[in-house]
């Protein structure tokens, strides 16, 4: 998939079995978002098939009815009631009458917002925007929901809501397409990760498989204050270390037995003048293979 | 397909009627505006004053002048009310009770026949220039007369008529009338009452600003990631573009009515012939519904068509004499006009009010209006749909 010149997405092939919750993980401008727009019917694709529920996407209006979308902004009108939201998206998926009716209250009850349900959106809190949200993409039962970072700018509560209705839905049958930045999100809830970069998909696989392709390799994790971008350019030159990000106010690289390579990354440190206040060395992780295999942190 | 166009045409306009400032623009804005028009002319269509009238002369020149003002044909504009002195009349037109006066002035009947006859004195007033120029124009027209029978009497006796004779040849040029006049005559059945004009020209006027908001509240949609959430879903994106015409429609038509229901009924404004009222503002309404489609898909940013929308908005109404009369604008402005679906739609209610008549009456306007929505439809209509998928 291509904008003007620039290739946005490049020979990214995935499958999601029903009630399987897939995370799609990659750094800003991956081409993650360019993926789900087009799994949505947003966008077409320049080359390629999408088949959803073994029936092609592509020029088959109703095909729509079997995904449900969430997109990573709130999409609702504010001046409206969550019920007038819910029920106009209701209509547009052909829902109409008693049945409408229903699938409205469910979702509302699915969410937790039964008893806002006559309350204008402007009215609601963040996390409750975030719940209505998703409510919006389940009206019409689809068999792939699509989630475009649902948890961004949420509080703790609702975020841990969001993330046991994603895991409810999986185990109702429901396939998931879930994008995040948070890769504890990924690690708790999804069954198996696509890792996206540069348009295009350079790792897949269930979060074992994965992790072991990383070996022996640990993740340092190295809080300072000063010029992390000096420590993380100083840290690479160390003899086994593969990669070194910058994220959180911490520099974090992936390196061969972590531990052993320890003292010559804090000598390291110390020649580039950066005063290095904590370590952690960290079992093999999703954040780990990102690193390994994009080079950067996640949250970057 | 059409069910979906309904769905979006209904909750847009469930928006509209909520959002209060639509419901303004829509119908309080034009009534009250169309109200204050019918206040500000109101007696501009039918007029008449008080015209006092010091008689200090008591002479027959003063008594045919007294005579003038009181024939038939100008009761319906002037009502003669008799002054005992100059002090006094300026007094009641200084206190509004007279419009203006005329002072007659002792010995002017006896004035006439010598060479420096005396001056009629006009009383005028601020607050009602327009009776104060009647006033004067109508001594002035007397004073015409008066020197035209001089002049004949003179010539008479220049060519040798007897001086005995000059009492006689006076009443005779007096008999006499300038023969050529002015007079004024509409050109339809019925006179053009400035309601009459300013109900369609202000409903018209505040309809356009539906192309602003319309757009506006589409790239709000957009930004709001709302026309991706209804293109996931499965309709196509010409039928969101439907719906939001349809809204734009549904919304024009009833504000037209509305306004043309209430202007008659409470203000007298004649809007002519229901249907073919009714089938001119269909087919302008139309045209605002193309208007808005191609601000739609001519803007990239809200920003955007809320400017282009401004300039279609106040261009169209300058040009298409929504503020002004079209008759009392300069040639090149009223050929300007005719490019404009709200000039011919201004033509076609005005046609209405004074030529009356039926559907025959708009047919030109009607399909002026729908050649320029089709121009405009067609440019809209490949340029809008790009704005959905965009």
């Amino acid at each position: 998939m291509s904008f003007g010149d620039r290739l946005a997405v490049d020979d990214v092939t995935f499958r999601l079995a029903p009630g399987e919750i897939y995370g799609l993980l990659g750094p800003n401008g991956a081409g993650k978002t360019t993926t789900i727009r087009m799994v949505c019917g947003l966008l077409t694709p320049d080359r390629g098939t999408i088949t959803i529920g073994g029936r092609a996407a592509a020029h088959d209006l109703s095909v729509k009815n079997l995904v449900g979308y969430v997109p990573q902004d709130v999409a609702l009108y504010p001046d409206l009631t969550a019920r007038e939201n819910l029920s106009f998206i209701g209509r547009l998926y052909k829902l109409h009458g008693a049945l409408l009716d229903e699938r409205v209250d469910e979702a509302l009850a699915l969410t937790d917002l039964s008893d806002r349900s006559s309350d204008r959106v402007d009215s609601f809190s963040g996390g409750m925007k975030r719940r209505l949200n998703i409510a919006a993409g389940l009206l019409h039962h689809p068999v792939l929901l699509v989630l475009d970072e649902p948890t961004v700018g949420v509080d703790p509560q609702s975020r841990h809501a969001i993330l046991e209705r994603v895991q409810a839905f999986g185990r109702e049958g429901m396939a998931v397409l879930y994008t995040t930045h948070y890769m504890e999100e990924a690690e708790r809830v999804c069954d198996r990760v696509g890792i996206i970069d540069h348009g295009r998909l350079v790792a897949e696989g269930t979060r074992r498989e994965l992790v072991a392709r990383l070996g022996e390799r640990d993740r340092i994790e190295l809080g300072a204050t000063g010029d992390l971008e000096r420590l993380a350019e100083a840290v690479r030159k160390v003899p086994g270390v593969e990669n070194a990000a910058t994220a959180d106010h911490a520099v974090h690289l992936v390196a061969d037995e972590g531990r052993r390579i320890l003292p010559a990354v804090l000598e390291a440190a110390n020649h580039a003048g950066v005063a290095v206040n904590s370590v952690d060395v960290i079992e093999p992780d999703l954040e780990a293979v990102f690193l390994h295999l994009t080079g950067t942190a996640l949250r970057e | 397909m059409i069910g979906s166009a309904l769905v979006i045409a209904r909750k847009d306009l469930r928006q509209r009627l909520r959002d209060r400032s639509a419901i303004v623009l829509g119908l309080v804005a034009p009534l009250g505006i169309a109200a204050l028009m019918s206040f500000a002319f109101k007696g501009t269509d039918t007029f008449h004053f008080t015209l006092g009238i010091v008689d200090a002369d008591h002479g027959p020149v003063a008594s045919a002048l007294i005579q003038t003002l009181q024939q038939p044909s100008l009761r319906q504009i002037v009502t003669i009310s008799p002054a005992a002195s100059p002090s006094l009349a300026s007094a009641e037109v200084r206190n509004q009770k007279m419009a203006a006066a005329l002072v007659i002035p002792a010995g002017f009947s006896a004035s006439v026949a010598g060479g420096h006859p005396l001056a009629i004195t006009t009383v005028t007033s601020v607050n009602n220039t327009i009776a104060g120029s009647v006033a004067s124009s109508i001594a002035s027209s007397f004073v015409a007369q008066l020197n035209a029978d001089r002049l004949s009497v003179a010539t008479a006796l220049a060519a040798g008529a007897p001086a005995t004779q000059a009492q006689r040849l006076a009443a005779l040029a007096a008999d006499l009338r300038i023969p050529e006049q002015a007079v004024q005559r509409p050109l339809g059945a019925h006179e053009l009452k400035t309601i009459s004009y300013y109900s369609p020209g202000m409903a018209i006027f505040f309809l356009l600003f539906t192309v602003s908001f319309t757009s506006r509240s589409f790239f709000v949609d957009r930004a709001q990631g709302m026309i991706d959430r209804m293109r996931a879903a499965p309709i196509h994106p010409v039928e969101i573009l439907a719906g939001k015409a349809l809204s734009v429609f549904a919304y024009g038509v009833v504000s037209l009515a509305t306004i043309a229901v209430i202007t008659s009924a409470a203000f007298g404004a004649n809007w002519g012939n229901p249907l073919a009222a009714g089938a001119l503002g269909l087919a302008l309404v139309f045209s605002v519904v193309c208007l808005t489609a191609l601000v739609i898909g001519v803007a990239r940013t809200q920003r955007q068509a809320e400017g282009f929308s401004s300039i279609i908005v106040f261009g169209l109404a300058l040009l298409g004499g929504n503020f002004v009369f079209l008759s009392s604008e300069p040639p090149l402005m009223r050929r300007l006009a005719l490019l404009t679906p709200n000039g011919w739609a201004m033509r076609g209610f005005t046609d209405l009010a004074t030529i009356g008549g039926g559907f025959g009456t708009v047919v030109l306007p009607i399909v002026a209006i729908l050649v320029f929505s089709a121009v405009v439809g067609t440019a809209a209509g490949l340029l809008a749909s790009r704005a959905v998928t965009a």
